[in-house]
């Protein structure tokens, strides 16, 4: 199963190597063309000669995870890892979590110090970051720097599986579900330039996605996304920002874009006609990569269609079957009516 | 000049609903400009070719605002901020929204004082969800303010002076330049508030040969004032820096120049924390030749300001000149 596979891949901010050769594998001889620019982008091209809007689907490679910055050389803390984030984690949930560092998937563990041992103010506040480190069961630090150097990137050990009714819990569903989701567009014909762009660095400030952009010149971008859904314990409807299993969800404002209303309500219309569920996204916190793309060029004009993962940005996030379902007959609703000219530009 | 203003400032657009404001301003230079149009990202633009250097004139003409993220089942609204607004200074005012729906913003029983916009709720008055459905949706954007009042000394004191003043002087110095055959450009750009993500677009369309941007600055006359040397009355500032730019010292000498000759004295604006369109466009394409003159205010980014209109009228008068002795 492709989301299964991507969610496992090795992909931290910068390291997206492993998740692009999935997608080129899955692509390979059903697109006319693809190809890897200079910060590690992957665009596949379809009908680029064919008349009509150009339209840019993107979704991010990359997933949050940690980087090595020092192994520790002495004393008792021989052989141990420091380490710093990629992209925005809370602290909170890194405490035990078993962890890969680099694609050859050194495993390790995150550790602190035990509950026996804290102070009373320590058990108080979480810790941070600084306190916490990666444990490769080394014996000391030449064993350690054998096989780990500082500037390699980890990801957490988390294997997908289904669980419940129509669930799945696993890593990196922010964005992998939207890799799959393009994935799966590109083997579609549409009458139009249709590229698909599979973006790096989105994880700390959009940055492949402006060199996409800037590159395809689109007329009409759509990002695909994984975003945050709060819809649990003590959270009033306003906190929530999207239900699980409510349907893909629609921007109206975030931290990088204010919606473009006409194509919002194209999007929400059409999922209306398809009888497709969709949800709006309520919440300011947070961007995806159409943030950076609607800002290139003469502007471009678009949206998203992001996926409720809960726990997102967490070492198991859980996501519905049916949204990721809904989402891509959302996407095929949408690209079938920029085909059929109901939305003009 | 005044009618203007106050014709302006009555336009409620918040960031990303500024099409009927955009209308409005295209429709005041129509006779005059060889093109006109709205682009992706809802800037409003208007051409007219001449004789000279391509100028671009730039003024924002959105304001901050609200934006509706939630109806609950008694029908009051929860929103989130467009633009600088804060928590504390949207409570307990009045809201209107681009669809005519108003409403008071309400604080949560039991906070102390607003430090957060998900204390806060609208009441529209709608007596139940289907009542406030029917009157609002999500992604409905509104205003905070009071409309446009005389306040005595020729100053003008309301909601979205801050920057329709300048929409007003962009406009009128159009007209201006258009009239006398030059080669100019005006842009009523949007998404400012929320940090400048419209005017390159619109600079990247245009690739001027020179764009200056008029926009509202913060006055430091004023009981805790920043340390500027900015005074309301005391005429334009020429923009030197601010968070997103340094100007180019070929348009400074331009307007210092320029507002000489005129009489008009010059302030100086360096402004560390300021986030104008000049600096977006500044850095558009192979970066263009970009600076600011600003107008000073009495409160700037919030929903309210003060403004004189001897500086509006100044700075009015300093911008056509000094586009008109602009040579490549």
């Amino acid at each position: 199963m492709l989301l299964k596979t991507l969610s496992e891949a090795f992909g931290p901010t910068g390291f997206e190597d492993e998740v692009r050769n999935v997608i080129r594998g899955e692509l390979e001889g059903r697109v006319d063309e693809m190809k890897t620019d200079v910060l590690g982008n992957l665009i596949a091209v379809k009908g680029a000669a064919k008349p009509g809007p150009k339209v840019m689907l993107d979704a991010h490679m990359d997933e949050v995870g940690l980087m090595v910055v020092q192994i520790c050389d002495g004393g008792a803390d021989a052989g141990l890892l420091k380490f710093r984030s990629l992209g925005g984690i809370d602290p909170r949930v890194l405490v035990s979590k078993p962890v890969f560092i680099g694609p050859d998937r050194i495993p390790g563990v995150i550790g602190a110090k035990p509950v026996h041992l804290q102070a009373p103010e320590e058990r108080q506040k979480p810790i941070p970051m600084e306190k916490l480190y990666i444990d490769i069961g080394a014996k000391d630090a030449a064993d350690a720097k054998s096989v780990v150097k500082p500037g390699d990137a980890a990801v957490f050990a988390t294997r997908y599986a289904e669980f419940g009714e129509r669930a799945a819990k696993g890593k990196s569903f922010d964005d992998r579900v939207g890799c799959a989701l393009l994935v799966e567009a590109m083997r579609h014909e549409v009458p139009y330039p249709l590229y698909g762009a599979f973006t790096v660095q989105e994880e700390i400030g959009l940055r492949g996605a402006r060199a996409a952009a800037y590159q395809i010149q689109p007329d009409i971008a759509i990002a695909l996304e994984g975003t945050v859904c709060f819809d649990v314990v003590g959270a009033p409807s306003h906190g929530q920002s999207t239900v699980l299993g409510k349907g893909p969800a629609l921007t109206v404002q975030d931290a990088q874009t204010i919606a473009d209303r006409r194509f919002a309500e194209f999007m929400w219309e059409t999922a209306q006609r398809h009888g497709i569920p969709v949800q709006w996204r309520r919440v300011k916190g947070g961007s995806n990569d159409f943030g950076a793309i609607h800002r290139i060029g003469k502007g471009v004009v678009g949206g998203s269609i992001s996926v409720p993962v809960r726990y997102i940005h967490a070492p198991t996030q859980v996501v519905s079957l049916d949204d990721v379902e809904n989402a891509q007959r959302l996407l095929q609703a949408v690209l079938k009516e920029i085909a059929e000219g109901s939305f003009t530009l | 000049m005044k009618e203007w203003i106050v014709r302006l400032a009555g336009e409620i657009a918040p960031s990303g609903s500024e099409g009927r404001i955009a209308s409005v301003l295209l429709d005041a230079v129509q006779d005059l400009a060889d093109e006109t149009h709205m682009d992706a990202l809802g800037n409003a633009i208007a051409t007219k070719h001449g004789d000279g250097p391509h100028v671009m004139i730039a003024a924002h003409m959105d304001e901050p605002g609200v934006m509706v993220i939630d109806i609950d089942d008694n029908g009051y609204l929860r929103v989130i901020p467009t633009g600088g607004l804060t928590a504390s200074e949207t409570a307990f005012r009045q809201v209107t929204f681009t669809n005519g729906t108003i409403g008071l913003v309400c604080l949560e029983d039991g906070e102390k004082r607003p430090e957060q916009f998900d204390q806060l709720y609208i009441d529209i008055g709608a007596k139940h969800r289907q009542e406030a459905e029917s009157r609002a949706f999500i992604g409905l954007s509104g205003v905070i303010g009071g409309s446009v009042t005389e306040v005595g000394n020729g100053r003008l004191l309301g909601r979205a002076l801050d920057n329709r003043v300048g929409c007003a002087i962009a406009l009128q110095a159009f007209r201006d330049l258009a009239q006398r055959g030059l080669h100019v450009s005006v842009v009523f750009t949007a998404q400012n508030a929320p940090g400048a993500r419209a005017a390159q677009a619109a600079a990247f369309a245009l690739e001027p040969d020179l764009a200056i941007v008029v926009d509202a600055t913060p006055a430091s006359d004023v009981p805790g004032g920043k340390r500027t040397a900015l005074q309301l009355g005391a005429g334009p500032a020429f923009k030197v820096m601010d968070a997103g730019t340094v100007a180019p010292l070929a348009v400074k000498q331009l307007v210092e120049d320029t507002a000489h000759a005129l009489g008009i004295t010059l302030q100086y604006e360096v402004w560390p924390s300021g986030r104008s369109d000049t600096g977006a466009i500044q850095l558009t394409r192979a970066g263009i030749l970009a600076a600011g003159i600003s107008y000073p205010v009495h409160t700037a980014g919030a929903a309210e300001a003060m403004v004189d209109l001897a500086d509006v009228e100044a700075t009015l008068r300093l911008l056509v000149a000094s586009v008109q002795a602009y040579r490549k």
